[in-house]
């Protein structure tokens, strides 16, 4: 089977600044609060009533010139053979020089291991439950874990190693788009395939675009297309 | 490097792990509804071994055909807050106050239900069942046993809804003038031009989903105009901003009423012409009734003679802060995009003391430019969904509940001061707010039983302070609460009740959306962790038996006898078979293919449990044109004769004149000016000297109805308010005013206002209006859980609840609490 080369697109003009990708990686990915492999700059410039508001989610761009796996010393960072810049755990000695090498600060480190919260046994009132307790009802690490997340990854990281977005590639591996994306309301993104002249990317990719910091030549895969405000 | 890797060696929880290195899925998705919001939108919730893990839109539901937005996300981390009620509790602290801790204990589910039914019966003893209440708050459709029929069986009048404090004055506006009492819907699809009043359709309500959805094309196609005192993210996606004076949206509204007549844009195939094709809408200058001839509509000139001949942009302009050129701009490309033109309304431009006649211009603009149920346009009726309703409690209401049901009702609505005038009936609306100062000065007297479900109306309410006192004065109150709420720590019974996204099976007839009705099926995804019955069927099928138990069985009777499984003929003989039986009942027809019906063909009970949502047919416009508007002259009335008919029987009721009521209810019009769509200038508490900016708030994208406040996602994602930050609550200043004050970006400084203060962060930002000082609604819960509140014992709060500082004032004519238009005046002190 040809090699696959992903890349994504948001459509600015359709984002409507919600967090939605942002909520939804985290359900996702189980992630802890303050990490997020999803999240949004924002920008706010003028002068009332001149005011414009520019926003943009932002994640791990899949660079195809990827600085993290440059500065990565064991290989931990890696890119796949469908063009996905992934992170392996188990090889992550979490020195972090792939954070230090990000131009766009979408790795993160895990200082403690994460969604310790769901083991207290500290109830909030005398009319609450333990988190303990929910959780063992649950019988998952938390509530609402999502144990999909599994495939070629750990669904749950643990302290002393870094994270990142993987592009959902146990979701694309499946022919499914990541999970932002399909639950994204204003249908703003998409996953697809610049290897393949037939997927929908190339027509997306007609409206005007941008990749970040395009100039320091890590050659970007998240395309953001048109802009937020008129 | 940093410390060593710690993965563990044996994950109690990777039972799944060989399915996973198979990468396949392992839950199914199952149907249910999400009451974040008003929309109440159909999703499905994704369940792994029992769990529920992850939410999207229903993609059989054609208001938002699989869409759903942030807020139903967050539903995940409220079913599983560890801070929830787990069981039924009583209070053991007999004095109540918010210094008072309740003290609760737990209870068994028995010892609670034959508490309320002992002081029940202790009412009907004393023939005092009118002081026993239902307070709702969200509900489904099943509230008509809980809510509309237990209350009459128990002999009160007294169901007080939380809709007051909703959207009542944007129906009003649409009420009087093509008749029609609920949720407008909105053909964006076709739209060419949008005005947005305080409207936020991509943030918050209504139907976010499918706008959100379509609004790349959307705003490719359309001219979108935004009219909000604070900038908004559709304001930011809008092609104009229009930062109006907080309550000033009226006169923005009839200047370009006045802008659309005198340059005769007006959409002549509906409104009609001049008899002789001449335009003599002239500034100042009155026009004679038979000059002209109107076809859809009904009394054009006199609104044009009584209120809009003098409102010209200019004018418009010093009241409402916003440029002419801009409303002549905007006034004209709304027109010239007639008849696919939209006037959106919302709460936030209409939920002021004088707002329902902005709401009424509002609405008459849809019928200037012939976008009244039209193409393109705003939908004000629909397609209706069949239901069975319920069976009717006559033959259960004995001689002392009848004696009851005829006593004055707590809640002041259809006093002259408050008319209330849903469906043109005096006191049509329940008005929620006024049943706390009722209670504190015993007017009519003070209740002395109250179930209250998924109410917080300590928080919910402006004037807290008033509501902290009344239900400390209340003897003996029923909380049916997911979380502990502020309104719980007044209870002597708490009782754990299903997050209705995931935890019963209930009925939900959601607002309209995407030109489609529809019956969603909320179903019980998880068992729940905590010890919940369902509120609304449940839990009075077991207050119906412990009444038995102490002679008064008319209640569960009722129930036993009237209710019938519509595929067995079987009665309920318990709570959950009462709860499912209810349910199938009222959703009958729609499974049942032998009802006919304009929608969906189901086939079955099981079905419709699969499927979560039955829709109409797509809705066919101009079903009312050509006389079939409802009102009194059967046209779309800018004369309301229907309004005016309301008013006489409102003003007859009490003996006065409508001048009287107009002047009781602090509109400052007299005479035939009250029955068209008109200006009234900002109606604020407080004094510019001492108070001198204005207060506003605004609704967060995150907000589940301020009950997602104990989730981190909300709490992380805040600032993804315009202006807003994470974990914070802050009050957002212009610059210009918190250089005059002295305060920087990050002070803390104390909001104070006539009715009370409250401290939070400055904020300064460029879209905050001078003058004014923006702030979001959602935070500031001293109670919640332990993300929400920061200390329970000291009740410190994350940030602070605007209706500390909102007066407690109404939207009189519709019986809405008045929230909005900088309805009070704030100082801002530096802490």
């Amino acid at each position: 089977m040809a090699k696959k080369n992903y890349a994504m697109t948001i459509d600015l003009q359709a984002c409507i600044g919600c967090a939605g990708c942002a909520v939804t990686c985290k359900n996702e990915n189980n992630t802890v609060d303050g990490i997020n492999w999803m999240h949004y700059t924002k920008k706010e410039t003028g002068e009332f009533p001149h005011v414009r508001y520019d926003f943009m989610p932002t994640l791990c761009n899949h660079c195809d010139n990827a600085p993290c796996i440059k500065a990565c010393p064991v290989t931990a960072m890696y890119k796949d053979e469908d063009g996905l810049t992934l992170h392996d755990a188990d090889r992550c000695i979490g020195c972090k020089a792939c954070m230090t090498a990000c131009p766009y600060g979408v790795i993160s480190y895990n200082k403690e291991n994460p969604h310790q919260y769901w083991n207290e046994n500290n109830a909030w009132s005398e009319l609450s439950a333990t988190p303990k307790e929910v959780q063992d009802h649950a019988g998952a690490p938390i509530p609402y874990h999502n144990p999909e997340r599994d495939y070629n990854y750990e669904s749950i990281r643990y302290r002393g190693i870094v994270e990142k977005c993987q592009f959902c590639d146990h979701r694309l591996a499946r022919d499914e788009q990541p999970y932002c994306v399909d639950r994204c309301p204003s249908e703003a993104m998409y996953v697809g395939d610049l290897n393949d002249p037939d997927d929908k990317i190339h027509e997306l990719l007609k409206y005007s675009h941008e990749g970040l910091k395009e100039e320091l030549g890590t050659k970007p895969k998240v395309f953001y297309l048109r802009k937020f405000s008129k | 490097a940093g410390a060593a890797s710690t993965k563990p060696a044996l994950n109690a929880f990777s039972t799944k792990t060989e399915a996973s290195q198979e990468n396949v899925e392992q839950g199914e998705w199952i149907a249910s509804v999400c009451q974040g919001c008003t929309a109440w939108c159909a999703v499905q919730v994704y369940r792994i071994d029992g769990r529920a893990t992850k939410v999207r839109g229903n993609p059989n539901a054609k208001a938002n055909h699989g869409h759903s937005c942030v807020r139903s996300h967050i539903g995940l981390q409220q079913v599983y807050d560890p801070d929830r009620v787990k069981q039924p509790m009583k209070r053991t602290n007999p004095n109540k106050g918010r210094d008072e801790d309740p003290e609760f204990v737990p209870i068994s589910w028995e010892e609670a239900m034959d508490t309320i039914a002992e002081k029940i019966i202790e009412l009907r003893e004393n023939n005092e069942t009118h002081k026993f209440s239902v307070w709702r708050g969200r509900y489904t459709s099943n509230n008509g046993i809980l809510y509309g029929n237990l209350p009459k069986i128990i002999g009160s009048p007294n169901n007080i809804s939380h809709s007051s404090i909703c959207a009542e004055s944007e129906k009003f506006g649409r009420y009087y003038t093509e008749r029609y009492w609920g949720y407008a819907d909105y053909d964006h699809e076709k739209a060419l031009y949008e005005i947005f009043w305080g409207g936020d359709p991509i943030a918050t309500n209504r139907q976010v989903p499918h706008t959100a959805s379509i609004w790349g094309e959307l705003s490719d196609r359309a001219t979108l105009a935004c009219v909000d005192p604070r900038f908004s993210t559709t304001a930011a996606k809008s092609d104009e901003w229009m930062p109006v004076i907080p309550g000033e949206d009226g006169a923005i509204a009839s200047a370009i009423a006045h802008v659309i007549l005198t340059e005769g844009l007006w959409y002549k195939p509906f409104v009609g012409d001049f008899t002789d094709g001449q335009n003599r809408f002239v500034e100042g200058e009155d026009v004679d009734e038979d000059d002209f001839e109107e076809i859809q509509t009904h009394g054009l000139v006199k609104w044009w003679n009584l209120e809009l001949k003098d409102k010209t942009p200019e004018w418009a302009a010093e009241r409402s802060g916003i440029e002419a050129d801009q409303i002549y701009r905007v006034a004209r490309g709304f027109a010239n995009a007639a008849p696919k033109a939209i006037s959106f309304s919302s709460p936030g431009s209409s939920m002021t003391i004088r707002g329902g006649y902005t709401a009424m211009t509002q609405a008459a603009l849809n019928g200037l430019v012939g976008s009244a149920d039209n193409e393109g346009g705003v939908i004000s009726n629909g397609i209706s969904v069949p239901n069975n309703g319920f069976p009717d409690p006559d033959d259960y209401i004995d001689e002392i509940a009848a004696n009851g049901l005829e006593q004055e009702r707590i809640d002041w609505g259809g006093r002259l001061e408050l008319p209330a005038l849903k469906d043109s009936a005096s006191g049509g609306v329940k008005v929620t707010n006024t049943v706390a100062d009722a209670v504190l000065a015993e007017d009519p007297y003070n209740l002395k039983v109250v179930l209250s479900y998924w109410t917080n109306f300590n928080f919910s309410n402006q004037g807290t302070d008033r509501w902290d006192r009344a239900l400390a004065k209340i003897p003996f109150m029923v909380h049916m609460t997911v979380n502990p709420a502020e309104q719980t720590h007044f209870a002597d019974i708490v009782l754990p009740v299903p997050h209705s996204q995931f935890e019963r099976q209930s009925p939900v007839a959601g607002s309209n959306g995407n030109l489609h009705r529809h019956l969603h099926l909320q179903n019980r995804v998880i068992e729940s962790p905590f010890d919940i019955r369902v509120d609304e069927t449940e839990i009075p099928w077991m207050l119906g038996e412990a009444l038995e138990k102490k002679g008064f069985s008319n209640l569960i009777d009722y129930f036993r006898n009237e209710f019938r499984d519509p595929e067995t003929g079987d009665a309920p003989t318990n709570a959950a078979e009462f709860d499912e039986i209810a349910t199938k009942h009222f959703t009958h027809p729609v499974w049942d293919p032998t009802f006919e019906k304009d929608g969906d063909q189901i086939d079955g009970w099981e079905e419709y449990k699969r499927l979560g949502t039955w829709n109409t047919n797509r809705y066919e416009f101009r079903q009312k044109w050509d006389g079939n508007w409802g009102t009194e002259t059967g046209q779309f009335e800018f004369y309301s004769e229907t309004l005016k008919a309301a008013l006489q029987d409102h003003a007859d009721k009490h003996n006065v004149s409508i001048d009287d009521v107009m002047e009781a209810t602090f509109n400052t019009v007299r005479g035939d000016g009250a029955f068209v769509p008109h200006y009234e200038p900002a109606k604020r508490v407080g004094d510019e000297s001492e108070y001198p900016l204005i207060f506003m708030e605004h609704r967060s994208k995150l907000n589940r109805e301020a009950r997602s406040a104990n989730t981190s996602w909300y709490q992380e994602f805040k600032d993804i308010d315009l202006g807003d930050e994470a974990w914070d609550d802050v009050a957002k200043l212009n610059p210009k005013d918190a250089a005059e004050l002295g305060i920087e970006n990050g002070d803390m400084v104390r909001l104070v206002t006539p009715e009370g203060q409250i401290e939070v962060k400055a904020k300064l930002w460029e879209g905050t209006r001078p003058g004014v000082v923006a702030k979001c609604y959602g935070q500031g819960h001293w109670a919640y859980g332990h993300i929400a509140s920061l200390d329970r014992r000291r009740q410190i709060a994350r940030g602070g609840n605007n209706n500390i500082i909102l007066a407690p004032v109404h939207e009189a004519l519709s019986g809405s609490g008045a929230r909005h238009g900088g309805q009070t005046r704030v100082r801002v002190e530096k802490v």
